[in-house]
């Protein structure tokens, strides 16, 4: 199917924090609670729109490939978006965020849109992480945050839909070289490349530019 | 869905669990009934395949009997029978999976291309011992997952690749013996000469990025390539982590020889060696434009020039030839890459070969002995791999293709090689050996084989191109494991032709007569001078291309652009696991003339042989026999010489060498200096002493008495501390390979670029003496005492009871921007602002709340109200914990009583904060000494904060409940605390008692540790104390509080009942006396 952009994608964080629910819920709209260790969801694609484009997203599951630096090393690089997960009723899911987000920050690309998710956002009585923290950790280290629930589907679509917007801002303001697809940004097919798209964010870096000077 | 329909039997009632093997079975029937694919079917099909996988998964978890039945019924030929019905293709198989596998699905299709390949390595995340038999065929040969999936390992899409290196990586950790010899003999050859191909393609890439932006204009793509090239030697060293004896081998080999020797190795010498008149700095690689490269690039692939042995002509027709015909890099880029390949790799026989080669091979490589190559060449006409970069002449999909068919899996050039054990039937002589490790423990080489090496073990001008090239049988693998001192476990493997040993090693028998010829003078050599023995070193380098251009790189005369590669190169080889330390010490050891033990070893293991085929009798171990001592050629002095320049060229002014590079040579400085005992001589010690008073001397440039001069030094030494240089990230950062640049809106971190301005300037040269500092009393052994620069007391710390009685105290109000408040009392020592609350179980005792440094103070008077103070409290920098950006421990209003009240406090926080940083800049001015800053003789003037004489500490107490007792008696008897009055006494000579009524009488202002009166009237405690207890919640809302919570609460509860009982005396306050 023809679209604008194409955005891949990353789901991070502990072993059972929803990772492949969330990736499930989102491209199948449907919950499997009873779910190997990630067999069978390793990768999902949906479109969804913003600002009138067809966007692509493409998310790849990482689970499993721990083992191997030279694998976690270029996953990271190759995407534009990671959803990095924990679980609110597991406060070890919650301490490990810092190991995930320094990973995260070495590996990929300085541009990668990073969104927090506090999943399992149904099980409030066996919240053990306050909504609070999760806050406060997305503003310290400047992510975007939400909690979600894979179960009920609260907010997962936001969650990636979201992360979309931010990537797509960044093209617009020429942050992102979109002709790099290492960036893992591609553009779609009837999408010219060396006309607009670039014009524009160029545009865009030269306004913000000036406007600092001034 | 399918509810509704009811053709799909009726008497088959749906199970109402979704996950059961009642479920299975009604599936089963429904797919039993619908074995064609039709509109009005499509959706019920698609639901109960989806439905059965589910079943599946949750089976494998729950219930063995699920699987039993799919299989029992042989569910799989459903699934494939539909989707040939979809697909239109017809495929027979009876394996089934395997057919998914091969099945010709539209790749071009980006999403059918990211869901297949997505399903191959979840596949493959399911391997092991027992499932490998369902995808890997041990009759057939066959195994479709890892043929099929390596087809794509250059697919243009980043993913798909990642995919198929964790599908290979999942496969090779498998460890099944029968699947493993397939993997080798069918698909490694050509999978990893492929590999190395497009690893070495995108490092011509890689170098052209660099040759043509010096303006920094592609930083990002350069960060691509560069991160990329990572991720390639990440992988391969993932592969050779799995410890697969034979993969690494046949992984080994394709390195060494197509990839790091030909493109790497030898991009190095470019300039030295191949153009050994013309030294100029700018080779050919800098000139040479892209187009050259590609021109030569399409000429290899178009094998206009592939059958020509590359090194064959005589020097100079050589390089016309290669210019034509020969891809390499610049050298900065090779030095570049190599110092990542030594960050990363860790594998013995690759590190060892290439830190052997870089430090050990010599001239011959170039010049001499290029007729007899070409007459062993011709007269063997042997099609070993060649050394060189350059494609396969299959693309891997057809060798893949192909690998069935007898003899053709692999590429033609490698059709004819020795090197594999499959390969037996060939080429003469060579092909004797092979690795099969069967075969290798018993069959011998072939006479021809031994008559052949041995004479060429006494051609001394043995191209070791060639000897690499035509080292026999086991070929490459032989070369790597039997390096000298090689740590591979098989390395002490006696052989009979020690020869391809002594090849290796440039000594020839010739060699090694002369060696031991000129032993005598060598051994008086050791008396010599330095300048002789440098001398010496450096007419020996000239004979060692690769050290000699290694060496040659560290001259930082014009710029430091490739000093740096080559210092990253030396640390990372002297820091790599895999290389052998003996190696090492031609550059960390002097020459020393005792030399018989080390030379020895060097020798017999250099002599030691390696084929391993041999296994017979005659083969002794280490072949202690032969002790030929050969004296250590060493370059350690010539190595230290060059690092010692680069250190002081960092410590002049104008100097062009970056921080990044000055911290690297100072570091292996060390270690060249304290070579293998340990410890450095007393040479090396005197000329770093120098050099530290040079930098010192460079430092003091800057030194001024200057606010801003005290705050970079501490913050340049909290940044040094507490990042200090690594060099693995160093080399992931693409920027240092464009030259060097000065402004730092280049986005480069300051240390990795020139200082651009006079505060820089001043930083890096504070930077550079620290950097030097610490190499010479590492060196001397001597503990650092003097930095980070000591507060001469230490900080109160948040929470601690003290004793405040006879301290000068200032009540005050404490107003925060967002309009919480707090009431404290503040007191002032030589280094600190306190802000106390009373302790509410001690009379006079406070709590201190807050704590913070004078010398971090700012201080603003309040423009609207003369009773305010606007006060920025900084955390204080000590050492590496304190904080980096500068973080604001309290930023508030403070309301004083009356302005007097506020001068008071504005003139002892001013003074206090000058004198705090004056006592700084004096121990400054002692490091770098400055002239006329000697002893300490400051410290006298200043009396502490508290009451005690003598005692600077403030008195402490870490519970509430410990013995007051005690704290009694110690209290200094010059208090006066009259009818709960607390009076303060002033003793301080400094100039803000001036402030106060009764000061103004008094001229002195210092030297008199007589009491003085005193006059900043201060509040009554206890009135405070009352509002305090009030307010609780304030106390834990201050931001430094929030350990102390408990505390306080519970201290607030016993403070209500104390101020009950003295609730009277609350009407005194105020009242100040003066003795």
């Amino acid at each position: 199917m023809a679209y604008a952009y194409l955005f891949k994608y990353i789901i991070i964080g502990d072993t059972g924090v929803g990772k492949s629910c969330l990736l499930l819920q989102f491209t199948d709209k449907r919950f499997q609670p009873v779910h190997d260790l990630t067999i069978g969801v390793e990768f999902g694609a949906r479109m969804i729109t913003i600002d009138g484009k067809q966007i692509k997203l493409q998310i790849w599951d990482t689970a499993g490939q721990e083992a191997f630096r030279s694998i976690t090393r270029s996953y990271y690089r190759g995407a534009a978006g990671a959803l990095l997960v924990y679980d609110i009723t597991r406060r070890d899911t919650f301490n490990h965020l810092t190991t995930w987000l320094e990973d995260a920050r070495q590996h990929s690309n300085s541009n990668m849109v990073i969104m927090l998710i506090g999943n399992k956002s149904d099980l409030e009585s066996r919240r053990e992480v306050k909504k609070e923290e999760g806050e406060a950790f997305a503003r310290e280290h400047g992510l975007v945050f939400m909690e979600t629930s894979a179960k009920t589907a609260a907010n997962v679509e936001e969650a990636f839909i979201n992360t979309a917007k931010e990537i797509y801002e960044k093209i617009q303001e020429g942050v992102f070289d979109i002709n790099n697809e290492a960036n893992g940004i591609k553009i779609g097919p009837q999408h010219s490349t060396g006309g607009g798209t670039s014009g524009a964010g160029g545009a865009g870096t030269g306004g913000a530019a000036g406007g600092g000077c001034c | 869905m399918f509810r509704s329909r009811s053709w799909f039997g009726a008497s088959w009632g749906r199970p109402r669990n979704p996950h059961s093997l009642e479920r299975l079975k009604y599936l089963h029937n429904i797919l039993s009934k619908n074995t064609t694919v039709s509109e009005s079917n499509r959706g019920t099909l698609v639901e109960s395949l989806r439905c059965i996988a589910e079943i599946l998964i949750w089976g494998d978890q729950n219930d063995s009997s699920v699987f039993d039945f799919f299989l029992e019924k042989n569910m799989l030929s459903y699934f494939l029978k539909i989707m040939r019905q979809k697909c239109g293709d017809y495929l027979l198989s009876n394996n089934h999976v395997n057919s998914i596998i091969v099945h010709k699905f539209d790749v071009s299709d980006e999403e059918v291309m990211a869901y297949y390949i997505s399903f191959l390595k979840t596949l493959s995340l399911k391997l092991n011992n027992h499932t490998i038999h369902f995808f890997y065929n041990e009759h057939t040969k066959d195994f479709p997952l890892y043929t099929e999936a390596i087809k794509f390992f250059n697919h243009p899409e980043s993913m798909v690749r990642i995919a198929v290196r964790t599908l290979t990586l999942n496969v090779y950790r498998v460890q099944d013996a029968s699947m493993l010899r397939f993997i080798r003999d069918r698909t490694a050859a050509p999978y990893f000469s492929n590999l190395v191909w497009f690893i070495g393609k995108h490092i011509l890439e890689l170098d052209a990025c660099v040759r043509n932006d010096a303006d920094h204009q592609s930083q990002q793509k350069l960060d691509d390539l560069v991160a990329e090239h990572l991720d390639h030697l990440h992988y391969i060293n993932d592969i050779l982590c799995l410890n697969i004896p034979d993969l690494n081998d046949v992984l080994t080999e394709h390195l060494l020889h197509k990839l790091l020797i030909p493109l790497y190795i030898y991009s190095l010498t470019s300039e030295s060696a191949r153009r050994p008149v013309t030294s100029s700095p700018y080779n050919r690689d800098n000139i040479q434009s892209i187009e050259v490269i590609t021109r030569n690039l399409e000429a290899i692939i178009k094998g206009k020039c592939s059958d020509t042995p590359p090194r064959l002509t005589y020097p100079i027709q050589r390089m016309e030839s290669e210019e034509e015909t020969k891809p390499s890099v610049s050298c900065v880029v090779a030095l570049f890459l190599l110092s990542q390949v030594f960050l990363i790799i860790t594998h013995g026989p690759i590190v060892h070969a290439l830190a052997w080669i870089i430090i050990q091979s010599d001239l011959s490589v170039f010049e001499d002995g290029a007729t007899r190559i070409l007459e062993m060449y011709l007269s063997k006409a042997k099609t070993n791999i060649k050394l060189e970069f350059s494609k396969p002449q299959l693309s891997l999909e057809k060798a893949l293709e192909t690998s069935g068919q007898e003899r053709d899996y692999t590429t033609p050039e490698y059709s004819g090689s020795k090197d594999f054990a499959y390969d037996l039937d060939k080429d003469t002589d060579l092909s004797s050996c092979d690795l099969d490790p069967e075969l290798v423990s018993t069959s011998l080489p072939s006479t021809s084989h031994i008559s052949e090496t041995s004479s060429i073990a006494h051609d001394s001008t043995e191209d070791l191109v060639t000897q690499i090239h035509s080292v026999k049988p086991t070929a490459v693998t032989a070369v790597a494991q039997n390096m000298p001192d090689s740590p591979l476990p098989d390395s002490g493997i006696d052989s009979s032709s020690s020869k391809t040993l002594s090849e290796l090693n440039n000594i020839t028998d010739e060699e090694k007569q002369k060696l031991l010829g000129t032993m005598p003078s060598t051994s008086a050599e050791k008396t010599m001078t330095i300048e002789s023995i440098l001398e010496k070193e450096n007419r020996e380098i000239v004979k060692r291309p690769f050290l000699k251009t290694v060496l040659d790189s560290l001259d930082c005369s014009e710029n430091d652009y490739r000093a740096l590669f080559a210092l990253c190169l030396l640390f990372a080889l002297i820091n790599n696991k895999g290389v052998n330390t003996e190696l090492l010490d031609t550059l960390l050891c002097p020459e020393v003339d005792d030399t018989t033990s080390k030379v020895t070893n060097t020798d017999s293991a250099n002599t030691s042989n390696q084929d391993e085929v041999c296994g017979d009798g005659n083969s002794q171990q280490g072949t202690p026999a032969r002790t030929t001592k050969r004296p250590m050629q060493s370059f350690n002095a010539l190595l230290i010489n060059k690092l010692m320049a680069i250190a002081n060229l960092s410590c002049k002014p104008t100097s062009k060498v970056r921080l990044v590079t000055c911290e690297l040579s100072v570091r292996l400085v060390r270690v060249a200096m304290q070579g293998a005992s340990g410890v450095a001589g007393a040479r090396h010690v005197a000329a770093v002493d120098a050099l530290r008073a040079r930098a010192a001397a460079l430092a003091r440039n800057f030194y001024k008495c200057d606010d801003i001069f005290l705050d970079m030094f501490e913050d340049e030494y909290c940044e040094m501390s507490k990042r200090p240089l690594n060099v693995e990230w160093l080399c992931m950062d693409a920027a240092i390979l464009l030259p060097p640049t000065r402004t730092p809106m280049s986005g480069i971190a300051f240390t990795k670029r020139l200082p651009s301005g006079e505060m820089e300037r001043a930083r890096r040269a504070i930077r550079t003496f620290f950097l030097i500092r610490d190499l010479y009393l590492k060196l001397t052994g001597k503990p650092e005492t003097q930095l980070p620069l000591a507060n001469p007391s230490p900080f109160v710390q948040v929470g601690e009871v003290l004793d405040l009685n006879d301290s000068d105290l200032i009540s005050c109000d404490i107003i925060q921007k967002d309009g919480t408040w707090h009431h404290r009392f503040l007191a002032v020592d030589n280094i600190q602002i306190i802000l106390v609350e009373p302790d509410k179980q001690k009379m006079g005792w406070g709590v201190a709340k807050l704590v913070g440094s004078l010398q971090d103070l700012e201080i603003q008077g309040d423009k609207d109200d003369p009773r305010c103070l606007q006060l920025t409290i900084h955390k204080p920098r000590v050492g590496s914990s304190g904080a980096l950006a500068r973080t604001v421990l309290l930023r508030a209003k403070f309301k004083f009583d009356d302005h007097i009240r506020s001068m008071a406090a504005k003139q002892r926080l001013t003074k206090g904060r000058t004198k705090a940083r004056q006592k700084k800049m004096q121990q400054i001015g002692r490091l770098l000494e400055v002239s006329g800053i000697s002893a300490p003789s400051m410290a006298q003037r200043h009396r502490p904060l508290f009451t005690r004489p003598g005692l600077s500490a403030v008195r402490r107490s870490s519970g509430a409940d410990s013995d007051e007792t005690e704290r009694r008696l110690r209290r200094p008897s010059g208090h006066v605390l009259k009818d709960g009055i607390v009076v303060y006494r002033e003793r301080t000579t400094s100039r803000e008692s001036s402030v106060s009524r009764s000061s103004s009488t008094h001229g002195s202002r210092d030297g008199s540790p007589r009491a003085r009166s005193e006059d900043i009237p201060l509040e009554d405690i206890r009135r405070n104390m009352a509002i305090a207890a009030t307010p609780v919640t304030v106390t834990q809302s201050q931001p430094s509080t929030s350990t102390q919570v408990p505390k306080a609460v519970s201290m607030s509860s016993e403070e209500t009942s104390f101020i009950s009982g003295e609730a009277p005396r609350h009407k005194r306050k105020g009242i100040v006396e003066t003795i």
